[in-house]
Parts: C-alpha cells; structure tokens; sequence
C-alpha cells in the first residue's frame, strides 16, 4: 500500500446568487460531479464583489479563487456584472504582476441553465490550481493545513 | 536665469495680484523648509509673504490634497501638472467647488529631482488652469525627453517578481506616509483602520505588508497620476509606485484611459463599455 499525498487545493469561489449559484445547483440536483476543492461563498452580484475580497482571501490562505457571475448582458441587476468586468481585469493585472500565479486567478460566467458548464469549470480551475501547487502565503511562510482536509491520500 | 527661478518669480507676482485684488484668502504654495534644500508646503495669506513662495527641483510633494482641508474658502494653489490633475479628478469626484479654487499651473514642467516618475511623464502641461506660469512644451519637445521606459519588473517571472516585493515590503514599517501623501487617499476611514470588515492586520508582518500595499494600488487603480510622491514620501525608500505604477500602464493598454485628463472624466472602474476587453479570464 503506497501512500502518496495528492495537493488538494483550497479554492474560495465567489458566485453571483442569481446565475452561477443557480448553475452550481443545477449542476448538484444533475448528479454532475465535479471537485470537492471549492468554497463557496455567495454574493447578490458580482458588482457587489469588493476586490479586497480577493486579495483577502490570499492573505488568509485560500490556494485560488473563482469567480463566476451572470453572462454580461445577463445581469439581473442590469450592468452590475460589467462593472465587475473592469474590476476585475485590473485586479488580475495587478495581482499577476505583483507575482501570483494567473492560474490562481479564476474569473468566468456561468448562466443558471449551465449546470455542466460550471462543473467543467470548476474542474479546470482546481486543474490550474493543482498546477501551480499550494499558495505559500505572500510572506512565502505558507499556512498550516488540516491534515485530511486539504491533502487527500491516495491508497 | 534657471527655468525654476523664472517660475518662482512668475508665480509670486502673480500671487501678489491675487491677493490684493482679494480674490483669494490663501495661496497654497511651495517654500523654503528648515534645512539647505528642503522645500515645505507654505500657506501665505499676507502680501509680505509673497516672497516666501518657491519652486525648485525638490518640490515634489502633491499639494492637491490641501485643497481638501479648505473646501469652503478662496483659495489659490501653486499645481505642477501631475497636481493639476489630481485637481481635475477632484472636480471629477465632486469634492471641491471649480469657482472656489484658483489654480497656478506650471507650464513645462522641468520635473522633480530624483523622483523616478518624472522621467516617465508625458504631461508636461496642466490639463487645468486659470493662470500659468514658465513655457507650455510642445508634443515633440515632451515626446524627445521621454526617456524609453523599460519594465525591469515586468521581464521577470511570477516567483521573482514575487520575491522582490517581498523584499520590498519587508522594510515597510506602515506609518503610511505614502498614504497621506497620495492625493487618492481621501477616504475619511480608510480600509486600514476598518474593523468591521477587519480587511488588514495592523502589524508589520510581511503577510500584511504586502496585502496592504496590494490594496491600496487596488484603490489606485483608474485613479492614480502616477505623480511618485509616494515614492518621495517612503522614508524606507521602498518602490511603492511599482504597483499603482502597473495599474497606471494597465488601465492605458487595456482600456485606453488615462486619470484626470478632464474634469468632466468619470474614472475608469465607475464606468464601463459593453465591449470591454475580458483579459485574463478563463476563457479569453
């Protein structure tokens, strides 16, 4: 019986609760399976989406994020989502540049009728974080992991 | 006669006539600090004291933000061009009244001494005055003294960029003089003493460093004139213009916007076009 340990990411994902979170639903009563490495946190709209959220969850230790809100034009609050859009292409630009993985940095759309979609999604940005490996903090110190939670094994 | 004395003498005389048609009650200006070369912020208020208005190579700080404290009064303001246009996005956001400021703006702008942005700017005009001093530069005379700005940072990878900011923000002790001497950093409470949410640790941990100087250029971005009197105000000497600097060229390459060109200007994130370019999403 060999024992290696797999990197399971820990990826906050923030969904719009109109489109995405609807689609991670859909994909649920789908019997879709997608990875467990998803947090989720639901917001009324990615508008509402304050970049410091992001930054902050880097800061507390979160392998990745993703963040999926309504197709533009979609928005159930009309343009919140292109709001949204600027916001986060700076903060992509910024957070790459102050030397984040772009892999770490997940933004897409996802409608409530995609509940296949947003499994494939998901499945592409754990890939991308699994990539890049664990997040060593920006002081490079890296964070405390439960054992079991975030490292699974494989027999 | 160096260009910096025919500035001073131009804006004194000008500030004369200012205050004795009592136009203004205050002119916010450049003086002469304690030590040798030292140049402070003067608020001169008496015809006497036109004389003790200055510009020189080490008048870097941004007085823009001055006008904040005098929202209610006349008041005139000595404004290099990267102070004119955080005037303009002052008017932009509202936050002064046009008929109560009277701007001073210097025209050709021979720069600031060791002050890395200088050497990057491309506005060497004020975009917004009512009297001006020194020589307006032409497009080509601005174009020549460009020097060509290559991005050391940007070359790097992800891992070395990373470390080097590390190594930069390891020496901030957080006493925010970079914060204090943006003219974008306004806010009453800002994010750094909220605790509800408790977005940043107070302490000096690198962790935290890094968050918050990540922060603060994410407040930056579509604001900033990249003006580098952050950089000037670090006394640990820390590149705290690389950031807001990057969201600068950003929000030009991507979005083709450029701060306070305008008092009429919306900023970048307050605004958008349905055919923004979506860099660096998923399915880009």
């Amino acid at each position: 019986m060999s024992k290696t340990a797999e990197f399971e990411p820990k990826i906050a994902t923030f969904l719009c609760t109109w489109c995405s979170y609807a689609a991670a639903d859909l994909a649920g009563s789908s019997r879709i399976q997608y990875p467990p490495n998803i947090r989720v946190m639901r917001v009324p709209c990615t508008g509402r989406m304050d970049p410091f959220l992001i930054i902050k969850a880097f800061n507390e230790g979160a392998d990745g994020i993703l963040v999926s809100g309504c197709h533009p034009g979609d928005c159930h609050y009309l343009d919140g989502n292109l709001y949204a859009r600027r916001r986060f292409v700076m903060l992509n630009e910024l957070m790459q540049y102050a030397g984040v993985e772009e892999e770490r940095l997940n933004f897409t759309w996802c409608s409530a009728s995609e509940g296949k979609r947003f499994a494939q999604v998901v499945e592409k940005a754990v890939n991308r974080v699994k990539k890049v490996g664990p997040w060593q903090g920006f002081d490079g110190q890296g964070f405390a992991r439960e054992e079991g939670e975030l490292v699974s094994e494989q027999l | 006669m160096s260009s910096y004395e025919k500035v001073t003498d131009e804006i004194r005389s000008i500030a004369e006539k200012l205050l004795k048609e009592e136009e203004v009650e205050k002119i916010i200006g450049f003086g002469k600090g304690l030590f040798s070369d030292e140049v402070t912020p003067i608020f001169v208020s008496r015809l006497k004291d036109v004389d003790r208005l200055i510009f020189s190579p080490q008048a870097s700080m941004s007085l823009a933000k001055y006008l904040l404290n005098y929202k209610e009064q006349k008041v005139a303001i000595v404004a290099k061009p990267c102070d004119s246009r955080a005037i303009a996005s002052y008017l932009s956001e509202d936050m002064i009244k046009r008929e109560n400021v009277k701007i001073i703006g210097i025209n050709g702008c021979p720069g600031i001494e060791d002050n890395s942005a200088c050497q990057e700017c491309d506005i060497r005009n004020p975009v917004i005055a009512d009297y001006t001093v020194g020589e307006e530069m032409s497009e080509e005379e601005i174009q020549a003294e460009i020097e060509d700005f290559e991005d050391e940072i940007e070359k790097m990878s992800p891992a070395e960029r990373m470390e080097y900011f590390r190594k930069e923000f390891e020496r901030c002790t957080r006493c925010y003089a970079c914060r204090e001497a943006c003219y974008v950093c306004y806010c009453e409470q800002c994010f750094t003493e909220s605790n509800q949410p408790d977005w940043v640790g107070e302490s000096v941990k690198l962790n935290d460093n890094f968050t918050y100087h990540l922060m603060r250029s994410m407040h930056m971005a579509g604001r900033c004139v990249n003006c580098g009197a952050c950089e000037m105000a670090c006394p640990e000497g820390i590149d705290v213009r690389a950031l807001a600097a990057k969201m600068v060229r950003a929000a030009d390459e991507i979005f083709d916007y450029k701060a306070g060109l305008d008092p009429e200007q919306k900023t970048l994130l307050s605004e958008y076009d349905v055919n923004d370019r979506e860099k660096g999403f998923m399915d880009e």
